[in-house]
C-alpha cells in the first residue's frame, strides 16, 4: 500500500512538473514579492514628474507614507541615512505621500524637519496607493534592477539594519 | 467575506492568526498529553522552551548572517521589526532546544511528538489563515468558478484547498484514541501533511522549481512520505512483535 501511494507521487510529480517553469518572476505586475512593481508617474515636490519603470537598472525602495503617521515619521531619518550610504551604488528611494489622505502644506515641513534628500513623490488621486493594494502606513517596497519587487515590509518603523539587509539585496 | 477577512488580518496582523493557532494547539494537546507520558507542565515548558529559542535563535542568527547590517546599529538586534528574523534557523534551534530540554528531563521522545502534534496541526490550520490573509501561497492563474481575485489575476485559492486539508487532517488525528506504539501518531500528522502538499502544491503559483522543471516542495514532501511510511511500517513490526511477545 506505501509502495503504491509513493509510485502515485511520483506520478503526481511528473504530471505537475512545468516545462515552462522559467516562474511567474517579472512576466506581471502586482504588490508582491517576485512580481513585476507595477509602474506610476508622479510629481514631485520640486514640480518633476518621475516615472517608475525609468529607472530600470537602478535598486529602488518605494516608501508609502503620510505625514501624520508616526511610524512614517520614526523610520525617515533611518531610510535617510540608508539612501546616502548606498546611493553611489545605484540605489534610490521614492518617497510617496499619500497626498489624498494627507495635506499637501504639511510636506514641505516635514521634508525640511528630517532633511529629506531623496525625491518626494505626490499621490493626489490615490492611483498609486490602489495600485499598490496599500492597507496600512508606511508601506515598503524593494525592487531589484529589474524592476522585480523582492521584499515588502508592512508597516514600521523599520530598523536601519533591516532597511541595509534589504538594500543590499536588490543591488546585487 | 474574503475580502473582510483580509483587510481585517491585514499584514502584519496575520501573524495573530498564528499566534492562536499556537496558543489553542497548546490548549488542546494539554488535555491529551498524559496518554503519551508527558505531563501539562512538561508539555507546557517543552513548548516555552522552544518557542523562546525560535524568537532568540532566528534573530540572532539572522544578525550573525547578516552582520555587516549591524555594525552601524548593534541595537538594532533589540528591534520590534519582525522582518529581522530568519525563520529556518529559528525552527533548527527551537528543535534542538526543545530535544535538549527533552533529554533533561527524560521526556520520551516518541511520546513527547505525539503530545505535540495537536499544536502542529493547529498551527498548520493558522498558518494557512495567514497565508489566506496576506495572499502568500498563492495559486496558479485558472479560469475554474471557483478561482480568487488575486494579485491581478484569477487564480487557484490554494491557501483555501490548504486550509481544508489542514482542518481535515486535524480531524482525523484529533480524534484517534492513543495508539500502542508510541511515534504513530506524530508519523500520521506528517505522512498526511506531507501528503496534501505533495498533491496541493500542483496548484501553487509561487513554486520553486529544480531540475528546470520540477517543483521543490513536491520532491520535499514526497521525501517526507517516504520517511514517514518507513518510520510506520518499523512502529507496526515493532507492535506486532511486542503483542506476540505477550501472547507467549
Amino acid at each position: 500500500m506505501y509502495a503504491f501511494i509513493l509510485l502515485l507521487g511520483l506520478v503526481w510529480i511528473y504530471l505537475s512538473a512545468d516545462e515552462n517553469a522559467a516562474s511567474f518572476a517579472g512576466t506581471s505586475a502586482a504588490p508582491h514579492q517576485g512580481f513585476l512593481a507595477p509602474d506610476f508617474s508622479l510629481p514631485t515636490t520640486d514640480g518633476e514628474t518621475i516615472r517608475l519603470s525609468d529607472f530600470r537598472g537602478q535598486a529602488v525602495l518605494v516608501n508609502l507614507w503620510a505625514t501624520w503617521c508616526p511610524p512614517c515619521r520614526a523610520e525617515m531619518p533611518a531610510i535617510e541615512k540608508v539612501y546616502n550610504e548606498y546611493k553611489d551604488e545605484g540605489f534610490i528611494v521614492f518617497a510617496i505621500d499619500m497626498t489624498y489622505q494627507d495635506k499637501l502644506s504639511a510636506v514641505p515641513s516635514f521634508v525640511q524637519e528630517h532633511r529629506l534628500t531623496f525625491p518626494i513623490l505626490i499621490d493626489e488621486t490615490g492611483e498609486t496607493a490602489r495600485a499598490y493594494q496599500l492597507r496600512s502606513l508606511p508601506s515598503s517596497f524593494f525592487i531589484d534592477r529589474k524592476g522585480i519587487i523582492r521584499e515588502v515590509v508592512i508597516g514600521g518603523p523599520m530598523a536601519e539594519a533591516l532597511l541595509r539587509t534589504r538594500v543590499e539585496e536588490i543591488l546585487k | 467575506m474574503l475580502t473582510l477577512f483580509r483587510a481585517l488580518f491585514a499584514p502584519p496582523r496575520d501573524i495573530i492568526l498564528v499566534v492562536a493557532a499556537l496558543w489553542i494547539g497548546l490548549a488542546l494537546a494539554e488535555k491529551r498529553s498524559d496518554r503519551h507520558g508527558i505531563s501539562k507542565d512538561a508539555l507546557n515548558n517543552l513548548v516555552f522552551y522552544s518557542l523562546f529559542g525560535f524568537l532568540i535563535g532566528g534573530r540572532i542568527l539572522f544578525a550573525l548572517t547578516n552582520y555587516s547590517a549591524f555594525v552601524e546599529s548593534p541595537l538594532n538586534i533589540f528591534s520590534f521589526n519582525i522582518d529581522l528574523f530568519d525563520s529556518t534557523s529559528g525552527f533548527l534551534v527551537a528543535a534542538l532546544v526543545g530535544f535538549i530540554y527533552g533529554k533533561k528531563q527524560n521526556l520520551p521522545f516518541w511520546g513527547a511528538l505525539d503530545a505535540l502534534t495537536p499544536i502542529f496541526a493547529f498551527l498548520a490550520i493558522g498558518l494557512h489563515l495567514s497565508h489566506l490573509a496576506a495572499g502568500t501561497a498563492f495559486g496558479a492563474p485558472t479560469d475554474l468558478p471557483w478561482g480568487i481575485d488575486l494579485w491581478n489575476e484569477t487564480r487557484h485559492p490554494t491557501q483555501i484547498y490548504e486550509l481544508v486539508a489542514a482542518l481535515i487532517i486535524f480531524g482525523i488525528i484529533w480524534p484517534r484514541k492513543s495508539s500502542s506504539s508510541p511515534s504513530v501518531l506524530f508519523l500520521n500528522f506528517v505522512a498526511l501533511t506531507a501528503g496534501a502538499r505533495l498533491f496541493l502544491e500542483a496548484f501553487r503559483g509561487d513554486s520553486v522549481f529544480v531540475f528546470r522543471e520540477f517543483r521543490l516542495a513536491q520532491i520535499v514532501a514526497w521525501t517526507a512520505l517516504a520517511i514517514a511510511f518507513l518510520g510506520l511500517e518499523y512502529a507496526s513490526i515493532i507492535s506486532k512483535e511486542r503483542r506476540f511477545d505477550e501472547s507467549k
